[in-house]
This record gives structure tokens, C-alpha cells and sequence, in this order.
């Protein structure tokens, strides 16, 4: 208990009162927006961490298990009238199922092999997005869906409040998530098939079980975050197959620090304030970003997740002194 | 009583070349097997149709303890009671010398109490010789005998019954080596069966009590040390054909 509350845990607790204070201090209604966007996008990148991170499995049809959330729960919820209550949660059981389809072509392929089955099938998805406009509406997508209720308090009319408390909680859910998979021996496993694969292999690790479990448990939340998203933001629509959310949600995992969970969520929250901060700069903001991110992966790869851990061991070596004379003292 | 491992004339082939050629032996349980041969003989290849790691056999059987192997997933030969070592240092770098063990204890062997296998880890890694002061370094860091030696406990761990060791003291130094030897004797006494692959001759001849020589990929001679380093064509395949008329 006493370790909850130290270290790098007191720090995430404390960013997470802050997170939970923000709306009751902050007025503006588009600072909440901005920050229910950066919830949808660290959950998609921490969890995306999982298998291109931890397992080392180059994962490019990641986006697709969010889209499968976001249409997933914006069919239930609106054909075929689903509480999106229940669609939010149902949305992280149809990414599953995306991943574990894309799973079998993949499941002992290497490398680049690996790559090019992921992003065909990531377009595959777009393809049968755009084909089936009875269902999805095709290029035009699904507007007007209906967003979250509590009786006859709506969700889309309370200047963003409740979708910012539903957003942080799924984010909080999502990295406990996270958190604990990593640490377990399953998280172990996976880390030490992508350290050496023979090597697994010959202490008992089944390379096909655990590449299977790592993409489908890497696509709940990624699939629940879609389905709030197209909750949220009252529409299911194409773009979100484009380069532009894969290559954020990239940027962000690759600025906060790979193998970290906690790396990819710093680095949604500096991408989304650096490009809000920026705006005035227009798409100049997005090269900015790129050189930034080059910069990091030359002198820092580790990523900002790293650089804070650094920081961290170094203020706490010098400040043991005086830790220590602080419990001589007590005792 | 018989034999722990038979492997019966197994052969794999590289586009045309044929690594492993018709190769067959087998190991009594309890005993300590070595395999020789100069570079490129086949030794490893050997070992890896053996587990099926990476690759299986193109031909041939593997029989162990009276079961059919040569067709099992490879991440299952392990718990089944045969575990290997690879020839080049190989670790789980970037986890911790305990976990690279305890992987080794729950995947490798099923064991689901991590307190327990935690406690058995600790316990193998001074088994083999390796200080309480690297248990929490990443297995990057140690030393070349140190991965060596991990590689051995995260093997030991499995529980094997047969332990196949990829040269265990290459690029060792002469004390290490020696360890090394004595790790072997002590494994084998706490009723493991062991086939070594060694490329130096000295120590297979010390611990073995029998050793098959490979050369280009088949067998030229399997007997005791001492048939073995009498026999012209071992000598010809270490030296060349012009010690023999020296
Ligand atoms: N995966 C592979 N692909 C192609 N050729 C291979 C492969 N593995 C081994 N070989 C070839 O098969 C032959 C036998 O190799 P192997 O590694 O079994 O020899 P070895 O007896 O272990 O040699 P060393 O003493 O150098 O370890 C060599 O000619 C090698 O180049
Ligand atoms: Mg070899």
C-alpha cells in the first residue's frame, strides 16, 4: 500500500486529480473537447504499445480495430437502437474479433511480412466501409447518432462534462488495464518472444498463442475508444482510416516512448496541446511536429516517458541524503 | 532399459547442401553424450531438428522416452522433458536475470505459483553459479559465462530429463571452463541426461562417456574417448589428410 503512493505512482495520481479538477477550474467548453479527443487518442496509442511496443509485432492495422469500434457501436447504437451505454463497451468485443481475423494470416509472419498483411488489411476494412453504403453509409459515413443519456439529461448538451468524465474514466480503466497486463507473466512472455523468438520458443512459449492474445487484448480498449469517439462526436465517418489519425497516433506513441504504456499517453497529451498551440500555423504545425519527432527518435529514442524516468532517478538520488537524514532523525 | 533418446537417421538439407545427412543415434538415460566435429559439420543443425527450434528434420525420427517427437509443436518439446541451449549467448535482454528463469519455470515447466517459481529460480541461478547481485540486472548486462551459465538455469528450470548443450564453453576462459565442466558433472548427477555439442575436443573427452564425430554432415565415428581419438579419420577430419602420413 505504502508503494501506491510513492515514485512514479504518486505522480500519475496526482496528473489524475488534476485531469478530474480541470473542468471545475478551466470554463472553456473546447478545452474539455480537446481533452476527451486526447483521451480517445492515448487509449488507441498506449494500447497500440502493447503489441508494437512490448510484443515487437509491427501492428499497421491497429487503426482498423478502432474503426471497427466506431462502426461497430454506431450500428448498434443507431440501426439497430442499442443504448450506446451498452455499444461503448460492445465496440471493445468488435475490435477483439477484428483483431483476432487479421490474427490468422499473421500469426507466424515476420517482420515486414507482418507490416504489409496489417495495413492491407487495415485498407480492406476502408474498402468494405465504403462498399457497404446500406450499412455504413458509405463515404458519407453515419451521421447524427445518438450520444449518451442519463434519463433525460443528455450528454450532448451539458457543454461537455459528461463525455469528459466518461472519456477520463475509460482512460483510467484502460491504463489500469494495461498496467497490469504488462506486469504479468503474460506481459513477460511477449516481451521475451520479441527479445529472442527461438529462445521463447524453447522455454515453452507458444509464439502463435501469444501474438493472438497480445493483438486481441491489445484491441478492447482500442475498440471501446472508437466506440466513444463516434459517440461523441455524433458521427462514424471514413476519415478515420486516413493517414492523418494513423500517423498521430504513431507520432504520439513514438514521442512518449515505446515499452512505457505510460509514454504513448504523455505523448497524446503534448501532441494535442503542441498542434493546438500551433494552430495558428496551419498545416506548417504538422511539419513542425515531424521534425520534432525525428529529433527525439536521433537523441532521445527512449522518448519522453524515458527522459521523465531519468529525471526522476536522478532527483531522487539527490534528494536521498536527505531522506536518509530524515529517518536517522525519526528513529 | 531403453535407450532415453533415439534419433533414427534424420537428415535436413540447405538448397543443396546437406547439413545433417542421414545421422542416427541414441543416448542411454544418465548419460553424458558428446558430439564433435569441425565447423560447419552439422553439430547445431543437429540440435535444432532434434527440438524442432527453428526447423524440423526433412526426414527421420526422434523418439523420446518411446514417443514420437519429430512432429511436435517446438514450443511443446520442452515441456515434455527436453531442453537446449543455443551456441550463441542468448538472453532475454532487455528482462531481468530472474524473470529470464522464471519464464522458464512457467512456461516451460507449467508452474502456476509465481512465489514458488520465483523461490526455484533463485535457486537454479546459484545452482549454476551466478551471484545474488545480478538477479535484477537485464540479462544484457552479464557477462559472457553469466549468459552462458543463464541460459543453462533458465533451461534447468523445465525440469529436463535430457539437456542438450550447444557448446557450453566456447569463448570461455580456462578457469571458466573448468566451472563449466563441473556444472555438467553436477547436473548429470542429479539424474539429467546431457548430449554436448563441444568443437573443442578436451572437454567432451573429459566428461563424455561416449561421442559421436560429425564431419560434412554425417557420421564418421561413434565410441568411447579413447576409440574416438584413435580413430585415423577423426584425425584426418581435425588435421587434414596430411597428419595422417606424418
Ligand atoms: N539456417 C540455415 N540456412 C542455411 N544454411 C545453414 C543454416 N544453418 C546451418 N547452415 C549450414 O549448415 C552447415 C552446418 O551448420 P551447423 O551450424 O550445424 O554447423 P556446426 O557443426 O554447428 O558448426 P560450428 O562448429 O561452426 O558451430 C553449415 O555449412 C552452415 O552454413
Ligand atoms: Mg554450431
Amino acid at each position: 500500500m505504502r508503494d501506491l503512493l510513492t515514485g512514479p505512482n504518486l505522480a500519475r495520481l496526482i496528473c489524475l486529480l488534476i485531469l478530474i479538477l480541470l473542468p471545475l477550474v478551466v470554463p472553456s467548453p473546447y478545452i474539455r473537447h480537446l481533452l476527451i479527443i486526447t483521451f480517445i487518442y492515448a487509449m488507441v496509442a498506449s494500447n497500440w504499445d502493447l503489441s508494437l511496443g512490448y510484443a515487437g509485432v509491427f501492428n499497421f492495422g491497429h487503426i482498423a480495430f478502432f474503426a471497427a469500434g466506431c462502426y461497430g457501436s454506431a450500428i448498434l447504437s443507431k440501426t439497430i437502437g442499442i443504448t450506446p451505454w451498452l455499444t461503448i463497451p460492445l465496440a471493445g468485443i468488435i475490435g477483439v474479433i477484428a483483431a483476432l481475423i487479421v490474427c490468422l494470416p499473421v500469426l507466424r509472419l515476420k517482420g515486414i511480412y507482418v507490416v504489409l498483411v496489417t495495413f492491407a488489411f487495415s485498407q480492406l476494412c476502408f474498402q468494405l466501409v465504403l462498399s457497404q453504403e446500406e450499412i455504413t453509409g458509405g463515404s458519407m459515413g453515419m451521421p447524427l447518432l445518438p450520444p449518451l443519456k442519463i434519463g433525460d439529461y443528455n450528454f450532448a448538451r451539458d457543454g461537455k462534462f459528461g463525455y469528459y468524465y466518461v472519456g477520463l474514466f475509460l482512460l483510467v480503466l484502460s491504463t489500469i488495464y494495461l498496467h497490469r497486463l504488462v506486469r504479468s507473466r503474460f506481459g513477460t512472455s511477449i516481451v521475451a518472444l520479441r527479445d529472442n523468438e527461438d529462445y521463447a520458443i524453447s522455454r515453452g512459449i507458444s509464439l502463435a498463442r501469444q501474438r493472438m492474445l497480445t493483438l486481441g487484448l491489445s484491441a478492447f480498449f482500442t475498440g471501446v475508444a472508437g466506440g466513444f469517439y463516434s459517440t461523441y462526436v455524433r458521427v462514424a465517418s471514413p476519415e478515420i482510416f486516413g493517414f492523418g489519425f494513423l500517423s498521430l497516433a504513431l507520432s504520439m506513441l513514438l514521442l512518449g516512448g515505446l515499452n512505457s504504456i505510460y509514454g504513448p499517453i504523455l505523448g497524446a497529451f503534448v501532441i494535442t496541446l503542441l498542434s493546438e498551440a500551433m494552430v495558428d500555423l496551419g498545416p506548417m504545425r504538422f511539419l513542425i511536429i515531424s521534425a520534432l519527432i525525428i529529433l527525439m527518435l536521433l537523441f532521445y529514442p527512449g522518448g519522453l516517458n524515458n527522459a521523465l524516468q531519468q529525471a526522476y532517478k536522478w532527483s531522487s538520488r539527490s534528494g536521498a541524503a536527505a531522506r536518509l537524514f530524515r529517518t536517522n532523525a525519526r528513529n | 532399459m531403453d535407450p532415453i533418446l533415439v534419433v533414427d537417421r534424420v537428415s535436413k538439407s540447405f538448397g543443396s547442401l546437406r547439413a545433417v545427412d542421414d545421422v542416427s543415434l541414441s543416448v542411454e538415460e544418465g548419460e553424458i553424450f558428446g558430439i564433435a566435429g569441425p565447423n560447419g559439420s552439422g553439430k547445431s543443425t543437429l540440435f535444432n531438428i532434434i527440438t524442432s527450434i527453428p526447423f524440423p528434420a526433412d526426414s527421420g525420427r526422434v523418439v523420446f522416452e518411446g514417443r514420437e517427437i519429430q512432429r511436435m509443436r517446438p514450443n511443446r518439446v520442452c515441456r515434455f522433458g527436453l531442453a537446449r541451449t543455443f551456441q550463441k549467448e542468448t538472453s532475454f535482454d532487455t528482462l531481468s536475470t530472474l524473470d529470464n528463469v522464471i519464464l522458464g519455470s512457467t512456461y516451460g515447466r507449467g508452474t502456476d505459483d509465481s512465489a514458488e517459481s520465483r523461490k526455484q529460480a533463485g535457486e537454479t541461478l546459484e545452482f549454476v553459479g551466478i551471484g545474488t547481485d545480478q538477479f535484477e540486472r537485464p540479462a544484457a548486462e552479464l557477462s559472457v559465462f553469466d549468459k552462458k551459465r543463464l541460459m543453462i538455469a533458465s533451461a534447468i528450470v523445465t525440469e529436463p530429463r535430457v539437456l542438450l548443450l550447444d557448446e557450453p564453453a566456447s569463448g570461455l576462459t580456462k578457469p571458466e571452463i573448468d566451472e563449466t565442466i563441473d556444472l555438467i558433472r553436477r547436473l548429470n548427477q542429479s539424474g539429467v541426461t546431457l548430449l554436448v555439442i563441444e568443437h573443442v575436443l578436451p572437454l567432451l573427452l573429459t566428461v563424455s562417456a561416449r561421442l559421436l564425430v560429425l564431419n560434412h554432415g554425417s557420421e564418421l565415428v561413434t565410441g568411447t574417448p579413447d576409440d574416438v581419438i584413435r580413430d585415423p579419420h577423426v584425425v584426418e577430419a581435425y588435421l587434414g589428410s596430411r597428419a595422417r602420413h606424418d
